[in-house]
């Protein structure tokens, strides 16, 4: 498994507070990745700054053996770095297709190229029944596919997934879990995700890092975090 | 939500794209009644027409920066002006065999170059809503100054003539506009061009885009647009267009002065576009068109309350329907066929 994305002493202060401190991680190529820890462990920071909404005090951050450490969102996203927002960000007042239409437009594409994918994208997504359905009508869970579905429209390789199954029904999230591990597996892409839900990193089987105050706690799959004992004081200990 | 309630939104949707095959109908209509209107209308209703219409493409020009793109400007009037300042220079200093054709090139390519640059530096470094419109109103402010402080070369308060227009070249009278008739039938076209111009950009990837810069521009930017490079374009298609307008009503109304980039003609630029329907080409073509003729209708009957009960008319629609007559047609048309799909 190539190495996609490896972040160098990364490092954020925000007015003397440290939100992440030299923090040094890497993801490969087609693997799905986990970030827990309890609030305020810097999950968020770690994704904005790989996204470029927030820049780095310190340290690097490669993607695709470039460095893209003082790139903008926009060139970063241009490279195939996409992020989902917390809240779902997706354009209200227009339909669930023309919302993939326009994700569509961010990269070069054939006419006929961008409509194969956009139908397979309804298709993965299970949206394709709700095309014509304006954004702000669709029910939460939706919400957050249909933007997990405009990634996919823009190409994207690197997924970041900020609390993907925030607001699900239990349902909902054991889809979100069979969608994300059949994204690595048959389409190649490459998924970090920020999530609470220890029932859904579970069912992921994906490899963990678990965040406290800003630094890597520890790396692992989900066993052998939740065996080590500095965890189970700062977090999963507690439910 | 009930179901029924997510059913019935999701008619809406394929409403919405209903709507614009109506809108075309309705403006093909539109502009073949007005191409027919001249046999059955003559006198002053075929003098201020063009003039109106004129006034409309000026609104249309708002109506995509405003209405699609999300970005409300108070400077419209200013493009407009220095189109009609650059017809009346190009025909004063006698520029090229015809110089209205190069009049009319320059006042499109000032809107474009003067909105692209201001675009490029305000959208680059992320000026935003009130800050971008305090720029432009500041921008309506500088040109009614200049065009006043300039007077060799304006006119200064007196303003500036500007003979007809031809179409060919050589001694006047050559296929010359100064008929009523014969401009009307030139500027029609142009406007009835312009206005499918806009809605062919608007239906392309890129006005696409620009809508979704109206509904969520940090999405976008995280999809990877340069967000910046849009806004800067349409604002360039959207100060040409004003740049044109303001040409051809130089030629049209033989004069040109300050006040015609002021910040009160901006402001009247906006009200018309507010009352027909921002969201809507047409609607913003047909606000400006009624209220400047409601204008000169009331000013006649009562002059010196016609302001005010235009304010009136002002406040109503704005409180009855947000999105203009536009909008609220577009509401009906939706409620009607809705009920139509249930029954």
């Amino acid at each position: 498994m190539g190495e996609l994305l490896r972040t160098d002493g990364l490092t954020k202060r925000f007015r003397g507070i440290v939100a992440n401190d030299c923090i040094d991680f890497t993801i490969g190529l087609g693997e799905v990745r986990c970030i827990i820890g309890p609030n305020g462990a810097g999950k968020t920071t770690l994704i904005s700054m790989i996204s470029g909404h927030l820049s780095p005090s310190a340290g690097r951050i490669w993607f695709k053996n470039q460095e893209i450490t003082t790139r903008s969102v926009v060139r970063r996203a241009k490279m195939g770095i996409a992020r989902k927002f917390q809240t779902p960000s997706v354009f209200d007042r227009l339909t669930v297709h023309q919302n993939l239409e326009l994700a569509s437009f961010g990269k070069p594409m054939e006419v006929a190229e961008r409509a194969v994918r956009l139908e397979e994208v309804l298709a993965i997504t299970r949206l394709c029944e709700m095309r014509r359905t304006v954004a702000s009508t669709l029910s939460h869970g939706q919400r957050q596919w249909l933007e997990i579905a405009m990634l996919l429209a823009n190409r994207a390789e690197l997924l970041l997934l900020d609390e993907p199954t925030a607001g699900m029904t239990a349902e909902e999230t054991r889809a979100t879990g069979n969608l994300i591990r059949m994204l690595a597996s048959r389409h190649n892409l490459t998924v970090l995700i920020i999530e609470h839900d220890i029932n859904f990193v579970r069912d992921l089987r994906a490899p963990v890092t678990v965040l406290h105050l800003g630094r890597v706690l520890t790396s692992g799959s989900l066993d052998e975090v939740a065996a080590n004992e500095q965890v189970r004081d700062v977090y999963l200990g507690r439910e | 939500m009930t179901e029924g309630g997510i059913k019935r939104r999701g008619v809406v949707t394929s409403l919405g794209q209903g709507f614009l095959r109506s809108e075309t109908t309705v403006a093909i209509v539109l502009f073949a009644l007005l191409a027919g209107l001249p046999v059955v209308v003559s006198g002053y209703t075929i003098y201020i027409l063009p003039q109106y219409l004129l006034y409309g493409m000026l609104a249309m020009s708002l109506g995509l920066l405003w209405g699609f793109v999300g970005i409300l400007s108070f400077g419209q009037a200013a493009f407009f002006a220095l189109g009609a300042y650059a017809m009346g220079l190009s025909e004063t200093w006698g520029l090229g065999p015809n110089p209205a054709y190069v009049g009319l090139m320059a006042s499109l390519v000032t809107g474009a170059v003067l909105a692209a640059a201001i675009g490029y530096f305000l959208f680059s470094v992320d000026v935003r809503h009130v800050y971008f419109v305090l720029v432009t109103l500041a921008l309506s402010i500088m040109v009614e100054q200049i065009t006043v402080s300039q007077s060799q070369v304006t006119g200064g308060y007196n303003g500036m003539y500007v003979p007809r227009m031809s179409l060919l070249t050589g001694a006047s009278g050559a296929l010359s506009l100064s008929k009523d008739a014969a401009i009307y039938y030139f500027i029609l076209p142009v406007v009835a061009t312009v206005y499918s111009l806009l809605r062919w950009v608007l239906a392309r990837p890129f006005g696409k885009v620009l809508v979704g810069i109206r509904e969520n521009e940090d999405r976008l930017i995280a999809l990877g647009f340069r967000t910046p490079l849009y806004k800067t374009a349409a604002f360039a298609v959207s100060g040409a267009v004003a740049g044109l307008a303001g040409a051809l009503y130089g030629t049209h109304a033989n004069f040109v002065s300050p006040s015609l980039g002021g910040v009160l003609f901006s402001t009247q630029v906006v009200v018309w576009v507010a009352i027909g329907g921002r969201e809507s080409l047409l609607g913003a073509l047909l606000g400006a068109v009624a209220v400047s003729a409601l204008s000169t209708y009331l000013s006649a009957l009562i002059p010196n309350y016609w302001q005010l009960a235009l304010g009136i008319v002002f406040i109503a629609v704005i409180i009855a329907f947000k999105g203009g007559v536009a909008g609220a047609v577009m509401r009906v048309a939706e409620r009607s066929a809705g009920r139509k799909e249930h029954g």
